[in-house]
């Protein structure tokens, strides 16, 4: 297991051997020889530090001490090996062990770091570097546990729990409790005061909450930097509660400032390029990154983020201006939008993508009061690793779609061919909050911004409906729904798997409720208290005049009186849910469909997987009921149910029973679910042109040749008709040469070009 | 100019005029087409119901395509090893060089590491023996559908001259019942395996039809595909395996009516033409290459109307039984 440790550190120091050098050091019984260095270190005198944790490493005779002036002069090859030679002539030292975990720890490879705390902790349960070791891995994690090791550490062994204070400090301040946070951090100065530590960590959390309350000219930022004038954590620290309340922009002249004073602080290179890249700034982004790569070339996020830099050149950028406004209409402000597509999928999607993109920013204009400044970036990644890592640095994020501002990243449909995705939903979502982020200056809390999103799909939404999972109306029976002003924890310390989803849907539940009773401007005077820095308290105090507390007990009734019936029948409904899909394995079509009728009656929202509408409508299909099944079928469309073989089969029964313009809706609907399906573009384009709307049935035939069907010169040939019928011969006749050019005796063809060119 | 290869014998390839002519004088009088199609063992009921099907559908094609008394189709308990050696012996005796010969085989097959077997009723048969049997069937152009399970196993040891080889199987260890067979017997009855719509279907372009939809059916069920259908031998553009309604009547016309021979020799030396103008895209500018195209298309569609206008209406490219077989039909490569 050793050896596999050690193996695995060395492979990564092949790429290089440094790693950021600057590392506070609170242990109390690190040697005296290490901690005149530390000194030097920490009063900005970089060079003399170099110098003597240099000299330590050449002279000193004790392994351990070579090892810890090896990292803190940078060299990670070196330190790797002496910790392993070290626990060879020290087994039974746990400090060392401790000591090779925070290599680990700094070189990001948190697994062994555990790995190494607890064998540590094997050989003294009570050794409190070790619980806060696990403690630093769960705070990064975000974990709940962290508090708790960090206050093991608080209790069992208060003179050495600075660090565990420091771990409660940013957990409180990253949940928003501003006043915790303060309090552990006084503890934290009281105890370097006591044991002669540095304040220069404590000074630049204190910063941050000067930050967070809205004060950017912290004097514990110039005290941190009468300290150290070359102390970037000065700036990086604070700069990463702006990054987590998503306010880019500020951090990013945090980060600059960070790296202007320090510039080997090589994680503030590699946030202030992640978050460059945010704002659409590629290149500088790249700079950045690649300055933190060369310092840190453990991280996997910045290896990964700098990959797909590159890979952005298998990607169209494509500027759109502002539609003009029609005639009539107000005179609302579109700043137009820049496309990000892969180049395999662009020449489909782009006209879907951006006019979803222009109603989004025209309805949400009205509805907010807010118009955008800058123009909105929308990215589609066909690769859902590539999403997670343009949001993240990481892969195996399980998001949709993120927005940061004036940037929209997303799953394209080819992300999630195999799950019905809905992307047109998402990014009706992510663009509700380019709005509530811009309007706000990016003050609004998550739930806030989140639940006008959600409840901005349900009502104006390209997928009607509201939608509520299963494990929500599961939630709302257990009474999980957290108090309005405590939301915020249920997205980003979630105590139970599907909290997250429960939040969202909560806040949407909230936002609904708001407008419903408080009309429209509820939510928007909302929006104007955050951007007044007012918390959710005192958002909902000031917005709509009621207390928190009676908020709740108000939206409580609410939710029991919306959902109440269907939560108090869910049993029944899975029971006939289940019968239903046992008697339709048994083809007896009568009585699933009675089954399905009995739990669409109990849940008739419930339009997701093995939906009972889809039951009932097939067996109403097998029992020839066409006009049954149609209408089944319309309902679950009118859900928001989006299976796009059920709606193909609508449209279908819709056009066989003569209901043209009906069948083209639902065809239109299947566009944002299945958009990359080449029979969908052929079926549509067929109805348009039918219909007479021979120019939007040449944006269906655009798509058909963008995706190289089999039969290239057919869909040349629609598309040269669907041209002719718009009556633009010049077009027409090129891709009618096209189609001939491939089937020379396309008689079709060969028609319509006498005609054409006659 | 006509090119004047008979159904089912390799049409010719256009790459230029004077290669089609050279073709035409070479081309035999009186060349056939021969069809075998064998529907091997199902084992089961959903695969005999499967294998019986395409073997049906396959049948009914190739009984339009080539007349009745040179189609053998063996299915069933009839499609037994002793009879599949009896009808190819019997096309060793019938076929000559000049004639063509496809074989399809639809079924299981099964690889043990050294020799393929494909499965029938009693015992079966193995590879190396109908390597010999199709071998010594005179007929040059050979067409040679194996569309069973494991099936790519033969691919080097059926390899010949002037033989086509598709395999439903890259390997001898892709060994799941295949799909393929369904799509190729869905290819030659539909029109939209016809590219380059000249109411033709060649081995490529059914090929390449049944293929993709092998790879889609596997796509859209979300499964990792089973069998990756192979293709060897450079003759499949040429071999035409399918005749649509379209190109019939045409045939029969000019064959009963010297001016509307005329008109299919225009309307070939124009197929010439435009091959001919193709191959020089790259030295034109694309407007004069467009203008240029839309000359000879013109008069290519005139021509078409005329030919269309001397004999019976049909639809355009639908398939459909082909009255009167024999007849040239001009036909390109697949781009």
């Amino acid at each position: 297991m050793m050896l596999d440790r050690a193996a695995g550190l060395l492979l990564l120091c092949g790429i290089a051997s440094t790693a950021s050098a600057f590392t506070i050091e609170y242990s109390r019984d690190r040697a005296p020889e290490l901690v005149k260095c530390d000194r030097l270190l920490y009063a900005g005198q970089r060079t003399e530090a170099q110098t003597c944790f240099l000299e330590l490493l050449a002279e000193s005779k004790d392994t351990r001490i070579k090892a810890d002036a090896a990292r803190a002069s940078g060299d990670v090859r070196a330190a790797n090996g002496l910790f392993q030679q070290a626990i060879k002539e020290y087994p039974q030292d746990v400090a060392v062990r401790v000591r090779w975990g925070e290599l680990f720890l700094a070189t990001h490879q948190n697994n062994e770091a555990v790995k190494l705390f607890e064998e540590a902790l094997g050989l003294d349960e009570d050794y409190a570097p070790a619980t806060l070791g696990l403690a630093k891995v769960s705070a990064g994690r975000f974990e709940e546990k962290a508090r708790e090791w960090a206050q093991q550490v608080i209790d069992e062994s208060p003179d050495d729990a600075l660090q565990a204070h420091l771990v409660l400090a940013r957990t409180a301040l990253e949940d928003g409790d501003i006043k915790a946070g303060d309090e552990e951090l006084d503890r934290a100065l009281e105890l370097a005061d006591d044991h002669d530590l540095t304040p220069l960590e404590i000074y630049a959390l204190k910063a941050s909450i000067d930050l967070l309350r809205g004060n950017t000219d912290s004097e514990w930022t110039k005290r941190a930097l009468a300290l150290n004038a070359k102390f970037g954590e000065a700036y990086a620290t604070p700069a990463y509660f702006y990054v987590i309340t998503r306010r880019y922009r500020e951090a990013i002249e945090l980060l600059r400032r960070a790296v202007e004073i320090e510039p080997d602080l090589y994680s503030a290179h590699a946030e202030l390029g992640v978050n460059l890249l945010r704002e659409n700034k590629i290149a500088e982004a790249e700079q950045h990154l690649q300055l933190a790569f060369r310092g840190d070339p453990f991280s996997a996020p910045i290896v990964n983020t700098l990959r797909l830099i590159d890979s952005f050149e298998n990607f169209a950028v494509l500027q759109h201006t502002p539609p003009p406004a029609a005639a009539g209409a107000s005179s609302s402000q579109n700043p137009g939008a820049i496309l990000r597509l892969h180049k395999d999928e662009a020449p489909v999607l782009e006209p879907y993508v951006l006019d979803l993109v222009n109603r989004s920013i025209e309805t949400y204009s009205k509805r907010y009061g807010f118009e955008p400044k800058e123009p909105v970036v929308v990215e589609l990644y066909p690769d859902h690793d590539d999403f997670a890592v343009r949001i993240s640095g990481l892969p195996g994020i399980g998001l949709l779609g993120v927005t940061f501002g004036y940037l929209v990243a997303m799953d394209s449909p080819t992300a999630r061919a195999d799950s019905g995705f809905h992307w047109g939903t998402t990014l009706w979502h992510e663009m509700a909050h380019v709005f509530t982020l811009e309007a706000t200056g990016h003050l609004v809390p998550r739930w806030f911004s989140e639940g006008v999103s959600v409840y901005e799909e349900w009502s104006t939404g390209p997928l009607k409906g509201r939608h509520i999972p299963l494990s929500v109306l599961a939630a709302i029976k257990e009474d999980k729904f957290l108090p309005v002003a405590e939301l915020d924890r249920g997205f980003i310390r979630p105590t139970y798997e599907a909290q997250v989803i429960v939040s969202y849907m909560q806040a949407g539940l909230i936002c609904e409720y708001i407008a419903g009773r408080f009309g429209q401007t509820g939510l928007e005077a909302m929006l104007d208290q955050f951007a007044a820095r007012k918390d959710t308290a005192q958002a909902i105090e000031l917005a709509l005049k009621i207390t928190p507390q009676q908020f709740d007990e108000d939206f409580a009734a609410y939710v029991d009186s919306e959902l109440g019936a269907v939560v108090a029948q869910l049993e029944p409904w899975q029971e006939a849910q289940t019968q239903a899909h046992e008697a339709a394995s048994a083809e007896d079509w009568r009585l699933a469909v009675a089954h399905a009728a009995r739990a669409i009656e109990l849940n008739p929202d419930y339009v997701d997987e093995g939906s009972p509408y889809l039951v009932k409508a097939r067996g109403h299909r097998e029992l020839g009921e066409t006009a049954l099944g149609i209408d089944t079928l319309t309902k679950y469309r009118q859900r928001g149910g989006h299976d796009p073989d059920a709606l193909l089969a609508l449209a279908r029964s819709l056009d066989e029973a003569e209901r043209k313009a009906d069948a083209l809706d639902v065809l239109e609907d299947v566009l944002l679910v299945a958009p990359l399906r080449p029979e969908v573009h052929l079926t549509l384009g067929e109805a348009l042109l039918a219909a007479g709307r021979a120019t939007d049935a040449v944006v269906e035939y655009r798509a058909l040749l963008a995706m190289q069907p089999h039969d290239l010169a057919d869909a040349h040939y629609r598309l040269a008709k669907a041209y002719a019928a718009a009556e633009d011969r010049a077009r027409s006749r090129e891709h009618l040469l096209y189609a001939l050019e491939i089937a020379p005796h396309y008689r079709e063809a060969q028609q319509l070009l006498l005609e054409v060119v006659r | 100019m006509a090119v004047a290869p008979l159904l089912g014998a390799p049409v010719t390839l256009r790459a230029s005029l004077s290669l089609a002519l050279a073709l035409a004088v070479a081309a035999p009088a009186h060349a056939e087409l021969y069809y075998l199609i064998v529907g091997g063992l199902g084992g089961e009921a959903e695969y005999q119901d499967r294998f019986d099907q395409d073997t049906k559908a396959l049948a009914a094609v190739a009984r339009r395509t080539t007349s009745q008394n040179r189609v053998q189709v063996l299915t069933g308990e009839a499609a037994t090893r002793e009879a599949l050696v009896k009808g190819l012996e019997s096309l060793r005796a019938r076929a000559k060089a000049a004639d063509s010969l496809a074989v399809v085989l639809v079924g299981h097959g099964s690889f043990d590491g050294e020799t393929y077997k494909l499965n029938l009723p009693g015992p079966d048969i193995d590879g190396d023996e109908l390597a010999k049997l199709l071998a010594a069937i005179p007929a040059r152009s050979q067409l040679i559908v194996n569309a069973t399970s494991a099936s790519g196993a033969v691919l080097e040891k059926w390899a010949a001259e002037g033989r086509t080889l598709i395999t439903a199987t890259r390997s001898g260890f892709e060994r799941n019942a295949t799909r393929f067979a369904e799509h190729w017997a869905s290819a030659l009855a539909n029109g939209s395996a016809d590219i380059n719509k000249n109411g033709v279907i060649t081995a490529q372009e059914a090929f390449d039809y049944a293929s993709r939809e092998v790879a889609d059916s596997f796509e859209k069920e979300g499964t990792l595909a089973t069998e990756h259908p192979q293709m060897a031998g450079g003759a499949a553009a040429r071999f035409t395996v399918a005749r649509l309604a379209s190109a019939a009547p045409a045939a029969a016309a000019a064959a009963a009516n010297p001016a509307v021979a005329a008109l299919v020799a225009e309307r070939d030396k124009l197929d010439g033409e435009i091959e001919a103008l193709r191959a020089r895209r790259g030295e034109m500018t694309n407007e004069a290459y467009l203008n240029e195209l839309q000359r000879l298309l013109v008069q290519l569609a005139e021509t078409q109307g005329k030919i269309d206008a001397a004999q019976p209406a049909v639809a355009p490219t639908s398939p459909g039984p082909q009255a009167s077989p024999g007849t040239p039909v001009p036909q390109e490569i697949r781009q």
